[in-house]
């Protein structure tokens, strides 16, 4: 019951995943990126200064969220009543109209998803530095690709714009300093998924192991 | 045209999550030594997968156009929209840009969407002679595109949180906004399942993979069992 045991990790070669064409390995240098010969696809993007800038703009994705989470985004009035729109409030109006499943995917794509995305980019970064945590970082790895599709927030500054647009003669529409923090997290999200490059993490971790069996 | 190289002849695969080159067991899966993935020839049943959630979206389309998706209530008299009467009212009011943003992200995309991936499985199992790299440009397309159908939900999510004003003014979600959630979420999967090695393969005339899947299938049967 170990058929991992017969298999063998390669180093000197890659496949393309898209279409499986067997090439010899090299890494992209610096700041240029891999490319299929056959298919076109990006096999992998070469980053100027490793892991460090990912760090950086994970931890200030992680500050920007707390003002963009806690202030109002927008605020709508009309005669005199007022109402405003935060990052969870749109979600807890879904829940008490009763659509339980739609509240759900809104606070997951629009909260949990991209904060998931920053906290598992920051451990990922952090944690390749010690040899105890090989093991969850590897499979850190795995969560990281399962959500990374799903942290839209530029689907949703999408949608506030539009929700601005829409609004705006109907009754009097107030942009609140929470929209610009949640632009600023939109920007930095895509920068940190566009900055992090999980070869740099691979070859952290085979450099200890070969630093390991060295030792020995 | 020489055979291309590649890594399926050799006995070989790479890790669809972390990219890594393996040898593939003669169970053709296994889990991935670096990162843990699965990892297989190609997806399991890929092609009957992606058929399944191509069509339960395609039948989701009609609830969620049929439908009404939400309610504006304008000093005590609304009416329920469908997502088509919403894009034409938002047309006729003059705001013919927003119109097309909505239009565009919550009818265009997902209809694209099945559209392609339709194609895309057509072209493989009756294989009709087609571009490669045109399918992969589709293939491309239609799995980059898919998020942005979440839109109108965004939309929907933040309207009824911010007018909400009782009898004066009130913004409703309606039954329709669940069965679109369910057509953004499948076709999303749809696109991850289907695996664009297999447009390779039929362009090369490879049937290996053919012979790999019922194998694992009935192997895991038996293990479930």
């Amino acid at each position: 019951m170990e058929p991992v045991r017969s298999v063998e990790p390669i180093f000197w070669q890659r496949a393309c995943h898209e279409c499986d064409l067997l090439l010899s390995g090299h890494l992209a240098p610096p700041g240029r990126a891999l490319i299929c010969p056959r298919c076109h696809c990006t096999l992998q993007r070469g980053t100027i200064r490793g892991i460090y800038p990912t760090i950086a703009l994970s931890l200030t994705g992680l500050l920007l969220f707390v003002p963009s989470a806690s202030l109002p985004l927008l605020t709508f009035s009309l005669f005199s009543l007022g109402a405003e729109n935060t990052l969870l409030n749109g979600v807890q109006a879904l829940y008490q109209g009763g659509f339980i499943w739609l509240a759900a995917l809104v606070l997951f794509c629009s909260v949990l998803a991209p904060v998931g995305k920053f906290l598992l980019l920051l451990f990922l970064c952090c944690g390749s530095a010690w040899g105890l945590l090989d093991r969850p970082v590897a499979h850190t790895v795995r969560w990281y690709q399962l959500i990374k599709d799903w942290g839209m927030l530029d689907v949703y500054m999408l949608g506030l714009l539009v929700a601005l647009v829409k609004l705006q003669d109907l009754g009097k529409l107030e942009v609140e300093p929470g929209l610009y923090c949640f632009g600023a997290m939109m920007l930095v999200a895509n920068l940190a998924s566009l900055s992090f490059d999980q070869n740099a993490i691979w070859q952290r971790l085979a450099q200890r192991r070969a630093a390991r069996s060295a030792r020995r | 045209m020489s055979a291309p190289y590649k890594a399926f002849k050799q006995g070989l695969t790479s890790c669809l999550c972390c990219h890594q080159l393996i040898i593939l067991p003669t169970t053709g899966r296994c889990r991935c030594p670096r990162c843990g993935a699965r990892v297989y020839a190609r997806i399991d049943g890929s092609r009957m997968l992606t058929w399944a959630l191509t069509i339960t979206g395609a039948l989701l389309l009609l609830p969620a156009n049929i439908l009404p998706v939400m309610t504006v209530t304008y000093l005590g008299a609304g009416e329920p929209n469908t997502i088509i009467s919403g894009v034409t009212q938002l047309y006729n009011t003059g705001m013919w840009g927003i119109a097309l943003v909505v239009f565009a992200a919550s009818i265009a995309v997902p209809v694209m969407k099945l559209l392609g991936l339709a194609l895309l499985l057509v072209q493989i199992q009756l294989r009709i002679p087609f571009d490669p790299l045109q399918a992969m440009k589709i293939y491309r397309v239609v799995s980059g595109i898919g998020r942005w159908s979440l839109l109108d939900l965004f939309i929907l999510s933040i309207l009824v949180a911010l007018v909400d004003m009782g009898f004066v003014a009130q913004v409703d979600a309606g039954p329709g906004s669940t069965a679109f959630a369910a057509v953004v979420v499948i076709t999303m999967t749809a696109a991850r399942t289907f695996d664009p090695r297999l447009i390779w393969d039929a362009c090369d005339g490879d049937q290996g993979h053919t012979t790999v899947v019922p194998e694992t299938a009935h192997r895991s049967g038996a293990e479930n069992g």
